[in-house]
C-alpha cells in the first residue's frame, strides 16, 4: 500500500517526521499557486491521483 | 474604443482609468490584480467559478463532533474547533505575492461557517450553482453538515431567548436587515492594543498565562467568596483565548514552511526564492511578536482580520492602515531607505488585493443588499492623533496612490478631513474621486470627534482614534471605547414609518400588523396629529430592531462567545471576560435608518397639499396609495412635482426634516443598549433602496410600490435638488451633524471633465471648504459622466472596470442591478 511518506509531494516535519504536509502546485483560470495540505507519513495514498513515487 | 489610445497620458485625457492603471502599475501589482476573483454577488448570486468551500465545515464539524461528550464549557470547545481549522486547512500561498493568508481553502472558494445559522446552512444547500462539481456529491456533504448544526447553530440557540413576536416581524424582512448575532455583523478591533500597542501574541499568552495561574491560585485559597465564583469562569476564557492565539501563531508559521519549502524545492528564479525566504522570514515572526517592518506589519493586520473571519462573519473591515501602518513606512522607506516610496506603494496595493479577494458565504438579504461586493470593508485613512495633531502620513499617501493602481471596488477609504490635512493629502483624496474611484468618502474629522463625546461619552483622546465600524459610523479602537459587534438588526427600513402612518401599522405588503396600531389616518384631523402617529411609528419600528440586539448582545458572552477577538482585547485579557460582556464596554450603538429622506418628503407634501392648500383629503391620498396611484397619475404628479422637495435650501421641508431628525435624537436617548448607553439614528442605505424596492408600498411623496427608493442618508431624492449644489449642502447644514444623529451620509455627483486638471482641485476644494464650514460630517462623489454609464449598460464587457459609488461603498458599475444602475444615472450632477 502506498503511503504519503512515499510520495514527491510529502515533506515531513523536521520536529514531527510521522507528520507533514502535501505540497502541490496549484492553477485556477486566473492563478498559480502552491498549496499545502497536513497529512501523516503513514497516511493511505493508495487511492491518491496525484501520488509520484519519490 | 480602447486601441485609438496607446500612451498613458492619452488612456487619462479620454478618462480610461483603468487601462492607464494597468500600464502604470508593477508586473507583480498587474498579475495579482488580473488573479482576483470577483466575489461580490451579483443579483444575489456569485459569480461563474466561485464556489463555496466544503473543507473548513467538514473540520469544524468533524471537531464538534469529537467534542460532544467533553465535559468542557462551550467557550473551550468552540477554541477547540477554531484551533483545529486553523490547524488543518489547506493553505496556499500565490505567485508573486509577498502578502499570504485566505479565509478559505482555494483562491476560488468562499468561507461558509455552519455554526452561525441553520437558515444560512440551507441557503448554501440550496445554491447549487455556488457548489463544487459534482453537486450532488457536495450536498451529500452539506447535507451532512447542516443537519448536525440544526438546532446547535448561534442563531437557533438564541432564537428559543428572544421575543418570538419580535422576531417574527423581524424575520419578515419588511423592516428591519439582519439578524441578531454576536458572530455575524461587523466587529471592531482593540487596535490600540494590538496594533499601535506593538503587542505580539507570544506577550498576551503570556499575560494569559499570569492571569490563569494567580486566579488558579486564588480559588485553591481558604476561601468562599463571590470573586473566586466568577474566576472559574475567567479561567475557561482565558484558556479559551490562549487556544486561539496559539493557534494563530501555529498557522502562521504553516505559511513560513510553505514559503520555504517552494523556495528550496521548486523555485528557480533567484530573486522570487528570496521573496520566499522574506515570507517565511515574516510569518515566523508575525503574529507571535510585533512586526519591525512595513510587510510585517501589514501582515500582522491581514492575519488578524482572517482570524477574526474564522471565527465569525464579518461584514466589515474597521481599520485604520494609514495610522497602524505609518510608523513602519517611516521607518523602512525614510530612515533606514530598506524599501523605496514604490516598493512601499506595491505592497500597499498587494494589501488592498488581499483584502479583495476575501469573501464568506452570506444570506441572500446580505447578497441583495450589498450588490457588487464582499461587505463594507471601508478603510479610514487621515485624522488626528490621540493629542490632535494630524496623523496623514507616507503610508497614507502610499494607499491613495496604491488604490489607483489596483482599482478594486472594496476595500474602499474614507478620508478623516480636518484643517490641518496638508494640499499634498487632499490632492491624492481628490486625484481618486477624480479617476472615477468613488472614494475616498470625506468625513469631517472635528464634527465626528465632537459626535462620538456627545453621543456615547468617549474621552477625547479615545473619540480621536475612530474608525469606520461599518460604512460610515465612527467607532474608537480603545480598550473600553471599541464595539465587538455592530448586529446589522438594527438596521431600520424607515419609509416603512410614513407608510404605516397611512395604515395604522398593518403592513399591507406582508399581511401582518408590524407597526402600533395609530389611528385610522382619515380620522387625523390636523398636520400635528399626523405627526404625532409619524412618532408613534418611528418610535415602534425602533425599539422592535433594538429590543433583539440588545437581548442578543447580553446572552453573547455564555451563548455564542468570541474567544479570539477576545485575547485581541485588552479588557478581555485583563478582565476574563468575554469581549462581548457589556460590563467591560462602554457602547458605541447605532440605529441605521435606510430610507430615511422619504419621511421628509412625505410629510411635507401631505402638509402642503392636505392641510395648506386642502387640494386633497388624507382619505383620497390613502385610497390613491392603496391604489397604488393606479388611476391616478395626476394627482401623483402633483405630490412629485408640486410639493417642496429636501436639498433645496427650502426651510418648508427642511424645517420637517431637522423636526423628524429631533424627535428620534430625543428618541435615541430614551432608548438604551446594554451598556446603558443610547442608540442614536445614522440615515444611510447601502443598496437598501433597491432591496426594498418591492417591499415598501406607494409612499405621499409620489411613490409608487416597486420604485427604487431614495439612495439614502440626508441625500436628496434623485434628480429632486433642482438648485444646484450650494442649495443642497444648505439644507444638508441646516442638521446639527453632532447632535441630530451619529452620521448622515451625502451622495453627490460631480462632472469630471470640469474638474479636471488644477483648476478642478481648486473648484472641488473651494466646495469641500463649504462643505466643512457648514459643519456636515460626510460627502462621497461619483464622478463618472452619463456617456460612460450608459455605455456600460449597452456594452457591459468594454467596462467590466468602472467604478462607481452606490451608498456607503463603491462597486463595480457592472455588477450592480440595473436599477441601482439606473438610480445612479438619475442623481444630479453638481456643476460647481
Amino acid at each position: 500500500m502506498a503511503v504519503c511518506n512515499e510520495c514527491k509531494r510529502f515533506f515531513a516535519q523536521d520536529e514531527q517526521p510521522e507528520k507533514g504536509d502535501c505540497v502541490r502546485r496549484g492553477e485556477d483560470p486566473r492563478q498559480a499557486f502552491y498549496t499545502a495540505r497536513p497529512v501523516t507519513a503513514e497516511q493511505d495514498a493508495s487511492s491518491c491521483p496525484d501520488f509520484q513515487k519519490k | 474604443m480602447y486601441e485609438a489610445a496607446k500612451t498613458i497620458e492619452e488612456l487619462e485625457e479620454k478618462q480610461q482609468w483603468w487601462w492607464a492603471a494597468e500600464k502604470k502599475r508593477s508586473k507583480r501589482l498587474d498579475y495579482l490584480r488580473k488573479a482576483i476573483w470577483k466575489k461580490g454577488a451579483v443579483g444575489g448570486l456569485y459569480n461563474p467559478g466561485v464556489k463555496v468551500e466544503l473543507e473548513r465545515p467538514q473540520l469544524q464539524t468533524q471537531k464538534a463532533r469529537e467534542l460532544e461528550m467533553s465535559p468542557d464549557p462551550w467557550v473551550m470547545k468552540f477554541a477547540h474547533m477554531f484551533a483545529h481549522v486553523l490547524d488543518n486547512k489547506t493553505i496556499f500561498i500565490t505567485d508573486h505575492s509577498q502578502l499570504v493568508g485566505y479565509n478559505a481553502d482555494l483562491p476560488n472558494t468562499i468561507g461558509w461557517d455552519p455554526s452561525i445559522a441553520s437558515i444560512l446552512n440551507e441557503e448554501v444547500f440550496n445554491d447549487p450553482s455556488s457548489l463544487p462539481e459534482p453537486i450532488e456529491e457536495s450536498q451529500k456533504i452539506i447535507a451532512d453538515i447542516k443537519n448536525y448544526w440544526a438546532g446547535k447553530s448561534d442563531l437557533d440557540k438564541i432564537m428559543p431567548y428572544l421575543d418570538l413576536d419580535d422576531m417574527m416581524k423581524v424575520l419578515s424582512g419588511a423592516v428591519g436587515w439582519g439578524v441578531p448575532l454576536a458572530r455575524g455583523g461587523y466587529s471592531g478591533k482593540d487596535y490600540e492594543y494590538i496594533m499601535t500597542g506593538k503587542r505580539g501574541f507570544e506577550e498576551v499568552i503570556a499575560e494569559l498565562d499570569k492571569n490563569i495561574d494567580e486566579a488558579d491560585a486564588k480559588v485553591h485559597e481558604p476561601a468562599a467568596s463571590q470573586e473566586i465564583m466568577e474566576l472559574y469562569d475567567k479561567m475557561n476564557n482565558w484558556e479559551a483565548m490562549q487556544i486561539c492565539l496559539e493557534a494563530c501563531i501555529r498557522h502562521a508559521k504553516r505559511y513560513a514552511r510553505l514559503a520555504r519549502i517552494i523556495a528550496e524545492n521548486f523555485e528557480t528564479d533567484e530573486k522570487r526564492k528570496q521573496e520566499l525566504l522574506q515570507i517565511a522570514e515574516v510569518c515566523e515572526r508575525v503574529p507571535a511578536q510585533p512586526p519591525r517592518t512595513l510587510q510585517e506589519s501589514l501582515q500582522y493586520d491581514l492575519f488578524i482580520q482572517l482570524f477574526s473571519r474564522t471565527e465569525a462573519i464579518e461584514g466589515a473591515w474597521p481599520a485604520r492602515p494609514d495610522y497602524y501602518h505609518g510608523p513602519y513606512y517611516q521607518k523602512d522607506v525614510v530612515e533606514d531607505k530598506r524599501l523605496t516610496h514604490e516598493e512601499a506603494v506595491e505592497l500597499a496595493g498587494e494589501f488592498l488585493i488581499r483584502a479583495a479577494e476575501v469573501e464568506q458565504y452570506k444570506p441572500k438579504f446580505a447578497r441583495e443588499g450589498l450588490q457588487g461586493i464582499s461587505g463594507t470593508w471601508v478603510w479610514t485613512l487621515g485624522g488626528v492623533n490621540k493629542d490632535g495633531s494630524d496623523a496623514c502620513n507616507g503610508m497614507t499617501i502610499a494607499l491613495l496612490q496604491a488604490a489607483r493602481l489596483v482599482r478594486v471596488a472594496n476595500p474602499t477609504f474614507a478620508f478623516r478631513w480636518h484643517p490641518k490635512v496638508s494640499d499634498e493629502v487632499m490632492k491624492e483624496c481628490f486625484e481618486c474621486i477624480r479617476q472615477g474611484l468613488g472614494y475616498p468618502s470625506m468625513r469631517n474629522d472635528p464634527i465626528l470627534i465632537a459626535n462620538a463625546m456627545n453621543w456615547h461619552g468617549h474621552p477625547i483622546d479615545e473619540a480621536r482614534t475612530w474608525v469606520h465600524q461599518a460604512c460610515m459610523s465612527p467607532a474608537p479602537t480603545t480598550k473600553h471605547g471599541f464595539q465587538p459587534m455592530r448586529m446589522a438588526n438594527a438596521t431600520v427600513n424607515c419609509a416603512k414609518i410614513i407608510e404605516y402612518v397611512f395604515s395604522s401599522g398593518f403592513d399591507n405588503v406582508f399581511n401582518i400588523q408590524i407597526g402600533a396600531e395609530t389611528p385610522p389616518v382619515e380620522d387625523l384631523t390636523d398636520f400635528e396629529k399626523v405627526y404625532e402617529a409619524w412618532e408613534t411609528q418611528m418610535k415602534t419600528l425602533f425599539s422592535l430592531l433594538v429590543r433583539p440586539v440588545n437581548r442578543a448582545r447580553s446572552l453573547a458572552p455564555t451563548m455564542t462567545p468570541r474567544p479570539f477577538l477576545s485575547g485581541i482585547s485588552e479588557r478581555s485579557v485583563e478582565s476574563g471576560k468575554d469581549v462581548c460582556d457589556p460590563s467591560v464596554s462602554r457602547g458605541n450603538s447605532w440605529i441605521t435608518a435606510f430610507t430615511w429622506v422619504e419621511n421628509a418628503d412625505s410629510l411635507a407634501a401631505v402638509k402642503k397639499l392636505v392641510f395648506d392648500e386642502k387640494k386633497y383629503t388624507l382619505a383620497e391620498l390613502k385610497e390613491a396609495m392603496d391604489a397604488n396611484w393606479e388611476g391616478k397619475e395626476d394627482m401623483r404628479l402633483d405630490f412629485v412635482k408640486n410639493t417642496p422637495k429636501w436639498g433645496n435650501d427650502d426651510d418648508y421641508v427642511d424645517d420637517i426634516m431637522l423636526r423628524c431628525l429631533r424627535s428620534a435624537a430625543k428618541f435615541s436617548r430614551e432608548i438604551k443598549d446594554p451598556m446603558g448607553n443610547n442608540w442614536p439614528i445614522l440615515p444611510e442605505n447601502v443598496s437598501g433602496n433597491i432591496h426594498y424596492a418591492n417591499v415598501v408600498g406607494a409612499l405621499p411623496n409620489g411613490r409608487r410600490l416597486g420604485d427604487a427608493l431614495y439612495d439614502g442618508g440626508i441625500s436628496p431624492g434623485p434628480g429632486l435638488d433642482k438648485k444646484g449644489p450650494t442649495a443642497v449642502l444648505k439644507s444638508c447644514g441646516k442638521i446639527d451633524h453632532i447632535s441630530d444623529g451619529r452620521a448622515f451620509l451625502l451622495n453627490q455627483r460631480l462632472s469630471p471633465t470640469q474638474l479636471a486638471g488644477e483648476k478642478g482641485f481648486q473648484m472641488w476644494k473651494a466646495y469641500m471648504r463649504a462643505w466643512a464650514d457648514l459643519g456636515i460630517d460626510h460627502v462621497q462623489f461619483n464622478m463618472v459622466d452619463d456617456t460612460t454609464l450608459r455605455a456600460a449598460q449597452k456594452d457591459p464587457e468594454d467596462y467590466q472596470e468602472v467604478i462607481v459609488r452606490v451608498a456607503g461603498y463603491s462597486a463595480h458599475f457592472v455588477d450592480i442591478s440595473r436599477k441601482t444602475q439606473d438610480n445612479i444615472i438619475q442623481r444630479t450632477i453638481q456643476g460647481l
